[in-house]
């Protein structure tokens, strides 16, 4: 039996059909782009052959491979971060942006881009090509730790308070953001539009060098959270029942999201959709058990960008696509389908 | 903190690539610049480019070339796919980390000040020139530019304020837009010795209806990005300005008006038509004073 008699899919075969998809994905993303490259090159170069051809070297290990890899990455802190806010505020709509990360970090990205040429010059000197994504990941790990500094004032944390801040703390980083855009001039305007709309257009090992540790730190320490949040689904004071510290998980929670997706967005810009809709699928597939939605959301999630960016770089060859905006071509109708298959059930 | 700097630096060191000497005899050229194409056209060397940027529309020529993308956001891997011998572009173009590996997998980027000037679109036509090993043609076309633009020039030159010129963008799904100071329609306006009576902003900022009839200007000039873009009669305000109903106005090609290359003296020459006579506008500034000294 594959699947049960709620719709749901069994564990064991799951697990070999979506490793086998990652794995197939990454395959298909390795042999993708826009520069000619023959299947047999790149499995020769794989093995370690020395290709005639330098560029051929290149154009797999440091383009193509630093792209698969940050995208699963990225796709996998995405999704996870969202399993896990919509465990915390136990609220399908949660996603990373719910709780300021997004806006934060868009609001640092945006203000060096718009004021990186004149009243921040110094720190865009300083730190060279590192000055925006740095901004970036300060701007959405802080904002997180604003909502969480709010929401923890009355000496507890409720969740509807930090659900709140993070909605205020939105709309003010979305009125900086907008000031910024009007003081933008036109290569500013299409800078930031760009951002926004994520890429993994200059994905590189060194920033996977300086964001992979985070996001691999998030992904270690996600699983930790799976029973306590299943005890969330329950009700806040089960979890204490439980015998877990109702702090010490919301805390966790936020430190994953807010420092994962921080890291996230500071090398490949917003990328919505994977972790609103990532855990959904998961859930609906699966079944709704943390335990089960946070690895699989890692899985499926990473697969996912990897896929999506393997055509926003094809379709237009030799221009590229924002992988944003492939998420959102790709997510939606995935998403109405599987909306339309739990009605019909 | 510290740690992530002290490795973001170390990395900024090790990724600085050498950028070798661009070859004369370059034969496939990627152009990410919309001048820098036309350039390279009005040098004879169209038939060398492989691929162009999306802000690359002039001659018609260029539609039939592969586009990379915005200059802003410029594929690496789609850039190799083309196998250039070099790129042109400006120091407009990002990422730089794309541009930086584009130099170690071998082809040298070369890169551009944007001009806001006449030496400095001339300069920029003769570094392209050279760039392309094309000296010789770069120089008959700046000797010819120079010429057409000093007509123009000259025949404007006068002493005192010039008259008022409201300068408007209709680009892309920004709308219309004012030109304020620092932009190159207002470098353009200075170049006719006319008044930009937007200077009080800065940059193109959205226009705003009730200001563009404050600004009464001695003539209208709007840059579209796409002919037929920009569309009188959503803008009732500026067909009431007496510049509009008086004819002092032109609508134009943005690239052809903005972009300081090849076709520079055309724009000029164009944007100058517009423009009212000297004595014309010698005249409409006067009037309104000498009346307000009636009333006194």
């Amino acid at each position: 039996m594959l699947i049960d008699a709620a719709g749901r899919v069994s564990q064991g075969p799951a697990l070999v059909v979506m490793s086998g998809l990652a794995l197939a994905v990454a395959l298909i993303s390795l042999a993708s782009g826009a520069y000619p490259l023959a299947l047999v090159d790149i499995l020769g170069l794989l093995g370690g052959q020395d290709s005639s051809d330098p560029v051929h070297h290149m154009v797999l290990f440091e383009v193509r491979m630093p792209r698969l890899l940050l995208g699963f990455l990225a796709g996998s802190v995405l999704a996870v971060s969202g399993a896990i806010l919509q465990g915390l505020f136990r609220n399908p709509l949660a996603d990373p942006g719910l709780i300021g990360v997004s806006a934060g970090a868009a609001l640092a990205a945006i203000t060096v881009i718009v004021l990186g040429g004149t009243v921040l010059s110094g720190w865009v000197d300083l730190l060279g090509r590192w000055a925006l994504p740095l901004a970036a990941f300060a701007g959405g790990s802080g904002t997180v730790f604003l909502a969480w500094k709010i929401a923890r004032r009355a000496g507890q944390t409720s969740v509807a308070t930090l659900l709140l801040a993070g909605i205020a703390i939105n709309a003010v980083a979305g009125a900086g953001t907008g000031l910024l855009t009007f003081y933008a001039d036109d290569s500013e305007l299409r800078s930031l539009t760009f951002w926004t709309m994520g890429s993994l257009g200059q994905a590189s090992w060194d920033d996977l060098v300086v964001a992979g540790p985070w996001l691999l730190l998030a992904l270690i320490l996600a699983p930790l959270l799976a029973r306590p949040l299943d005890a969330f689904l329950m009700g806040e004071q089960v979890v204490g029942h439980l015998g877990y510290s109702t702090l010490a998980v919301k805390r966790g929670a936020i430190l994953i999201a807010g420092l994962g997706v921080g890291a996230a967005v500071a090398v490949t810009g917003l990328i919505g959709f994977v972790g609103l809709v990532v855990p959904h699928v998961v859930r609906q597939l699966l079944g709704a058990s943390h335990r089960t939605v946070i690895p699989y959301s890692a899985l499926a999630g990473g697969t996912l960008l990897v896929a999506a960016d393997c055509i926003a770089r094809v379709v237009v060859a030799p221009a590229e696509l924002p992988i944003g905006l492939m998420m959102a071509l790709i997510g939606g109708p995935c998403f109405l389908a599987l909306l339309l298959r739990t009605r019909m059930v | 903190m510290p740690l992530m700097r002290g490795v973001a630096i170390v990395l900024i060191l090790l990724t600085q690539g050498v950028s070798a000497q661009p070859l004369a005899e370059a034969r496939r050229v990627i152009s990410a610049d919309g001048s820098i194409t036309e350039i390279v056209y009005a040098l004879g060397a169209g038939d060398r480019l492989v691929g162009v940027d999306t802000t690359s529309s002039y001659p018609p020529a260029v539609r039939h070339l592969p586009k990379v993308g915005y200059l802003r956001a410029l594929p690496l891997e789609g850039l190799l796919a083309l196998e250039p011998d070099v790129l042109i572009t400006t120091h407009e173009a990002a990422p730089e980390e794309n541009l930086q590996r584009l130099e170690r997998a071998g082809v040298p980027v070369v890169r551009f000040d944007v001009p806001r000037s006449a030496e400095d679109a001339l300069e920029r036509i003769r570094n392209v020139g050279a760039a392309l090993g094309r000296e010789r043609q770069a120089e008959a076309l700046t000797r010819d530019l120079e010429t057409s633009i000093g007509a123009t020039t000259r025949a404007r030159a006068q002493s005192g304020p010039g008259p008022g010129v409201l300068f408007l963008l209709a680009a892309g799904n920004h709308g219309v837009m004012v030109a304020g100071k620092d932009t190159a329609a207002d470098a353009l306006i200075q170049m006719l010795g006319a008044r930009n009576v937007s200077a009080g902003v800065s940059g193109y900022k959205p226009a705003n209806r009730e200001a563009i009839l404050a600004t009464s200007p001695d003539a209208v000039v709007i840059a579209e990005a796409r002919p037929g873009q920009f569309r009188i009669e959503d803008w009732p305000e500026i067909a009431s300005l007496a510049a509009w109903r008086e004819g002092h106005r032109y609508v134009g090609d943005s690239m052809l008006l903005l972009g300081f290359g090849p076709r520079l003296g055309e724009a000029l020459a164009d944007f100058s038509a517009a423009l009212p006579p000297l004595q014309e506008a010698f005249k409409i500034r006067l009037l309104p004073q000498s009346t307000a000294h009636h009333a006194h």
